[in-house]
């Protein structure tokens, strides 16, 4: 079986039914936009940009642009693995799909990639502009280079994800609810919407677990008037460590759930 | 011919919690399999027949991959269900309910193209076995290869579920309730697919249903269950020489007062229904007819009644499913 015809499938899957769902699309490009909006109402209801500007070293607007991707990318390639069982038990394909000949474990890595190529056409509505608009080509090279950082936090979130997945689902009955508390969570310690430095140290600490959180921090650095190199290398290094940690406790994670799924008996 | 299906001894138990107010409850043990045996050979339709809760879907969840037995064990093809899963994955084709299992904002085509990746069949392969199966189930007469799921009728999600069943043209069929739902013709085109790919094909196929003249037309074997045991097995014909009547008297009589069995005199499964006009329809099953028939006849004329028909009726599979699911051919096998 070839995996990329797995992925392949998983695109046309995604593809489809984002394109045909125009409102789901709207949302897409729209999400960073209607973030920024909110955010920055609430901001200037209650501060003051420039006192913003001077603690957090960026202007708002393009805080919350850069902020508003990063969060819409990670989640969006998080989410399709967290919410993947409950959906194909919703709409009836799950018998189908444990009764394949295919590899849970192929199958639960290709599933995000369709959502990791999509951080590219976002990106280009987002990120992209906002920075090329504000520093012209010094922008332009920012921008390329938070996109390939997003890339890399959505991958590393998605191993995140994939122990989640296994395990709350694994566990049975309800417990997939707890989805909905961790979540937030995980938003918060992956730091893009509140830059890690700024967290309180206890949080500080647990941010540090979260592989993503690491690249999030070399894009908002990058951000925010650039970061030295070695460091940059040294967060990505222990992103790296922290996603060959948790990559195959994810994998072992999503095989648990499926034994413990056909001990139970899927649902038709 | 090869079994391709082997079933032996399977058991399993469900334990399920009957609630009790907001936080009280007790657990229900429920014996949905009792150690159910049986095969299924290649080029064979087998029915498996029984009322809600016997232990059908419980079957053939177990021999899907779905769901494991506590005990026994089911071989697809030689491989063992609970030892090679993914061996007998690779030999089966599926179809549970009709009206789900596939992507709304999907079209047929792209939802068979999908399982077709997930299945192991290359892309090149995968788009031309797509495009002859969509053809085999007349999905592109209907102008439905290209419409969204969602959009689909019950007939066509139901074809749509066949054709995925037929992806990797697996030796072995499972078909559970395929036609539940349909309209005539489109269950009569899955009625004849099925028997022409055993027939023709050399397919091994279990096929559940609640229909019993379904049943008789598609099924070479029929094993009825019933309270998760095979409680008889045979082919249509064998199955209605096992209950122990083998014909229903059918006498129209005009009779003056409203007849009760004792006072006709006949003792076992009778039933009377007034027609209007003081005619009424007797109905006895009886193992020996003539001799019952004399008796009856002999009863009416004493009532003071006119016979206005006499009818004799095969015993239908119908007859022996409602036998059987009452529990009366208990322990015949």
């Amino acid at each position: 079986m070839s995996f990329l015809d797995l992925v392949r499938a998983e695109m046309r899957m995604v593809y489809g039914d984002m394109m045909r769902r125009k409102a789901m699309l709207a949302m897409f490009i729209a999400y960073p936009y209607v973030l920024t909006l909110f955010f920055l109402l609430i901001g200037y209801a209650l501060g003051s940009p420039r006192v913003f500007a001077a603690r957090v070293g960026v202007r708002p607007e393009i805080f919350f642009i850069v902020g508003g991707f990063i969060t819409m990318t990670i989640l969006g390639v998080g989410d399709d693995i967290l919410w993947r069982p409950m959906f194909d038990e919703w709409m009836g394909t799950l018998p189908y799909i444990i009764a394949s000949p295919v590899s849970r474990i192929q199958h639960y890595l290709a599933i995000p990639l369709p959502r990791l190529v999509l951080v590219l056409i976002s990106g280009s509505t987002t990120v992209v502009p906002v920075l090329a608009y504000y520093y012209g080509v010094p922008g332009l090279l920012d921008a390329l280079t938070i996109l390939g950082l997003t890339a890399l936090a959505a991958v590393f979130y998605a191993a995140v994800a994939l122990v989640i997945t296994g395990l709350l689902f694994g566990m049975g009955g309800e417990h997939w609810r707890l989805i909905n508390v961790v979540r937030p969570f995980l938003i918060i310690l992956v730091g893009a919407y509140y830059p890690r430095y700024l967290l309180p140290l206890s949080a500080r600490i647990l941010s540090y677990m979260v592989p993503s959180s690491h690249p999030v921090e070399v894009a908002q650095r990058l951000l925010v008037g650039g970061v030295e190199a070695g460091y940059a290398l040294m967060l990505l290094g222990v992103a790296t460590a922290l996603f060959l940690l948790y990559m195959p406790a994810g994998l072992r994670s999503i095989v648990f759930w499926e034994k413990k799924k056909v001990a139970e008996g899927v649902k038709t | 011919m090869e079994e391709a299906i082997v079933v032996d001894g399977l058991r399993k138990t469900y334990r399920t919690k009957k609630r009790r107010g907001l936080l009280g409850g007790e657990t229900v043990v429920v014996e949905a399999l009792r150690g159910v045996s049986f095969s299924v050979r290649r080029g064979e339709v087998v029915g498996l027949l029984g009322p809600n809760g016997a232990g059908k879907t419980t079957t053939i969840k177990i021999i899907a991959t779905l769901l494991l037995p506590d005990d026994g064990d089911a071989f697809v093809m030689g491989h063992s269900v609970v030892r090679e899963p993914w061996r007998v994955r690779e030999n089966i084709g599926l179809m549970l309910t009709v009206e789900k299992g596939f992507y709304g904002k999907l079209t047929g085509r792209e939802n068979l193209e999908y399982f077709a990746a997930l299945y192991g069949l290359p892309r090149g392969v995968a788009e031309k076995r797509v495009a002859e199966l969509l053809s085999l189930l007349e999905l592109d007469k209907l102008g439905a290869a290209d419409r969204l799921f969602e959009e689909y009728s019950l007939g066509m999600k139901a074809r749509l579920g066949l054709a995925r069943a037929l992806l990797r043209d697996p030796p072995v069929l499972l078909l559970d309730e395929p036609t539940l739902g349909l309209d005539p013709p489109s269950a009569r085109r899955i009625r004849e697919l099925v028997k022409s790919l055993a027939h023709r094909e050399g397919k091994a196929i279990l096929y559940t249903t609640h229909n019993m003249f379904e049943a008789e037309i598609v099924c070479d074997r029929i094993l009825l269950i019933n309270k998760g045991r095979i409680v008889a097995e045979g082919s249509p014909e064998k199955l209605k020489e096992m209950i122990p009547y083998t014909r229903t008297i059918v006498v129209q009589a005009r009779i003056p007062e409203k007849p009760v069995p004792e006072k006709l005199g006949v003792l076992g499964d009778a039933s009377i229904s007034p027609l209007g006009g003081g005619v009424y329809e007797i109905r006895v099953r009886a193992k020996r007819p003539r001799e019952v028939l004399g008796e009856l006849i002999h009863a009416v004329v004493g009532l003071g009644g006119d016979i206005l028909d006499i009818r004799m009726e095969e015993p239908t599979l119908e007859d022996v499913f409602i036998y059987f699911s009452r529990g009366e051919g208990d322990g015949e096998r």
